[in-house]
């Protein structure tokens, strides 16, 4: 009997991409002649045949060219190196790599939700998901009675009673300090404390999946079921925040006393009633957004609000059983679950395709 | 039981059947944990690592020594030595000298290759978890370390890839004919001098190299040059890891 010896299969084998192509301009330079004339443009462009460099890799090594984030240039020659795995970007002459994934790092003006860690004696210490946490001063709060209160002494001293450790919170990147931490601010009615809801922590604004800076962070959408209004804040920095909506009293009044009407709840750390009806639409918006996540695909009002017509369409369709996320360990509890997942991520693919 | 050294001059193979310039295979995936910053799982052979990063982030305050508070990112490493990955069941306190001084070798090394100067006083924390041992224990973790660093989109200078080479009698042999070895297994390890080396990329600059048991001066060239090139062969490899990855990635993203 013959005996044939197979090489062993190793435990769990990648899908084996050609990958020789791009390995031809590891040490050559990338190509980059035709479009050094692109419009600069704010927003990370993704395309897949972008040209992805690892660390260590020469992008080029023509002196024109401005070295960026994610690059540098190596001592005593003009090669500009990637530092990081991800896509080359180049802006006029500023030549950068956007990591394929990296923590948020912030910039002023984004919204960003974050969790009170630290209380000092003139402010707060606020961890964003950045390398450095964050500083809310206790002057660029909204203090309760008006918009026109000076702040004293006794608000130092009660400064526990605005925000104390654990706390979220919704503020604006107002200033960046030199070491690239940022300093927050609530000046305005959307942003403050919140309540009446869930946190999620996804990847944030870095490469990826995950949150995506776009028009708008924060919206509201009408549930079915009789589950209501429902706010969602997507923080830039990947933490996002979905409660129930809460209608302003007084709309009708000048800003100013809107300023004083709300303030007197808006530092309550109390939950309002929330329906069940409520708590099974802000799962199901949860769910959503995790499938999302996990399926690498970008997090913004279009796709959420796709995807959760898409949740409430297969919802109806299995009569019963209900697909909403109820919490526990999985994002959709059961084996059947998971495959309804995985038809919506399919589902939009193909909507974001056609 | 003594490694039986005899066999190799026959037909030039080892234990295990690889020639004397062969990596055993090395498989990796990145991005294993989704809650961990950056994420790795690493086989050599039957050495099986799991690395996890997070940071940088602020870390806690070091009471006065102000070691986190510079203007550079301090990196920690911690090692956890699975109690069953061994062939004996050994418990490994918290403050064993081997592992700590691994600890403190991938602590420099990354120190120096990563970026660390733009993330004045945060901590950049890399915890490793070995599975299963079986030689080039060192190396495993390095390798790890570094798909686990790219994947949290730390800027580094460039990868470090690290491997153990050795040489194929002991130093009281004395054999002046002895061939260079690359890639150690366990058994290799505990009877033939071996050295652990990591260059930085593909460039022959070496990062790391431990030396712990005793060789001849005139077989440590060798070893040396057939170690650096068995990093080249595994930045290959760590490389169509983070590339394919970043394929599926962009794929994904293009939708």
């Amino acid at each position: 009997m013959a005996i044939t010896i197979l090489p062993p299969a190793p435990a769990y084998l990648e899908p084996q991409d050609d990958i020789s192509s791009d390995d031809s301009d590891v040490d050559g330079g990338v190509d980059l002649e035709g479009n050094s004339g692109m419009r600069p443009s704010k927003r990370a462009r993704h395309s897949s045949d972008q040209e992805l460099v690892t660390p260590g890799e020469i992008v080029t090594d023509d002196p024109q060219w401005m070295r960026g984030h994610g690059t540098y240039v190596a001592p005593s020659t003009t090669e500009i190196v990637a530092t990081v795995a991800g896509t080359v970007q180049r802006t006029n002459k500023l030549l950068s790599v956007r990591p394929l994934r990296a923590r948020y790092t912030p910039e002023i003006g984004d919204l960003v939700v974050g969790r009170i860690v630290e209380v000092q004696s003139k402010r707060w210490r606020v961890d964003v998901g950045a390398p450095v946490l964050a500083s809310l001063p206790l002057s660029a709060i909204n203090l309760p009675g008006g918009i026109l209160r000076k702040r004293t002494e006794t608000d130092e001293l009660q400064i526990r009673t605005f925000f104390s450790e654990g706390d979220l919170l919704v503020a604006e990147v107002q200033s960046l300090y030199a070491d690239g931490s940022a300093s927050l601010h609530t000046r305005s009615l959307k942003y403050g404390k919140l309540r009446n809801g869930v946190f999620m922590s996804v990847s944030g604004t870095g490469g990826g999946g995950g949150v995506v800076r776009s028009r708008r962070q924060v919206w509201t959408i009408d549930t079915v079921h009789g589950g209501g209004k429902v706010d969602v804040i997507l923080g830039v920095n990947g933490y996002i925040w979905i409660s129930k909506h809460i209608e302003v009293v007084g709309g009708d009044t000048a800003i100013t006393r809107i300023e004083e009407s709300v303030s007197s709840t808006v530092y309550s750390s109390q939950n309002d009633e929330i329906a069940p009806e409520t708590r099974r639409e802000v799962s199901r918006i949860r769910g959503v957004i995790e499938i999302l996540v996990q399926e690498g695909l970008r997090v913004d009002e279009d796709m959420v609000m796709k995807g959760y017509e898409a949740a409430v369409e297969v919802d109806s369709e299995n009569q019963g059983e209900s697909n909403a996320y109820l919490g526990g360990e999985a994002v959709v509890p059961g084996a059947v679950d998971m495959e309804i997942a995985k038809q919506e991520g399919e589902e939009l693919k193909n909507v974001k395709r056609a | 039981m003594p490694l039986d050294t005899s066999t190799y001059s026959l037909a030039l193979l080892r234990l295990d059947g690889r020639r004397w310039n062969e990596l055993r295979r090395l498989t990796a995936q990145i991005s294993t944990q989704a809650a961990a910053d950056g994420s790795s799982y690493l086989e050599m052979g039957n050495t099986k690592v799991i690395c996890t990063v997070t940071g940088p982030a602020e870390g806690k305050r070091t009471g006065g020594a102000g070691t986190g508070g510079g203007n550079e990112a301090e990196v920690r490493v911690e090692i956890g030595i699975a109690g069953f990955s061994g062939v004996d069941r050994k418990r490994r306190g918290r403050n064993d000298k081997r592992i700590s001084e691994m600890q403190t070798t991938i602590s420099n090394t990354f120190a120096s290759s990563l970026f660390t100067h733009l993330y004045p006083h945060s901590t950049i924390n890399i915890n490793i978890h070995i599975l299963s041992q079986d030689g080039s224990l060192l190396a495993a973790c390095l390798n790890a370390s570094t798909l686990a660093l790219i994947d949290a989109g730390i800027p580094m200078r460039n990868y470090i890839c690290a491997c153990t080479a050795g040489s194929t009698s002991s130093h009281s042999a004395n054999d002046e004919a002895a061939d260079p070895l690359l890639d150690l297994n366990n058994l290799e390890e505990q009877e033939l001098p071996f050295l652990t080396v990591a260059t930085v990329g593909e460039s022959d600059e070496v990062a790391v190299l431990v030396l712990e048991t005793r060789v001849q001066m005139g077989r440590l060239e060798g070893m040396l040059a057939v170690g650096v090139d068995g990093c080249k062969q595994v930045r290959e490899i760590l490389d169509g890891v983070v590339r394919r990855r970043g394929k599926r990635i962009l794929e994904s993203a293009a939708v």
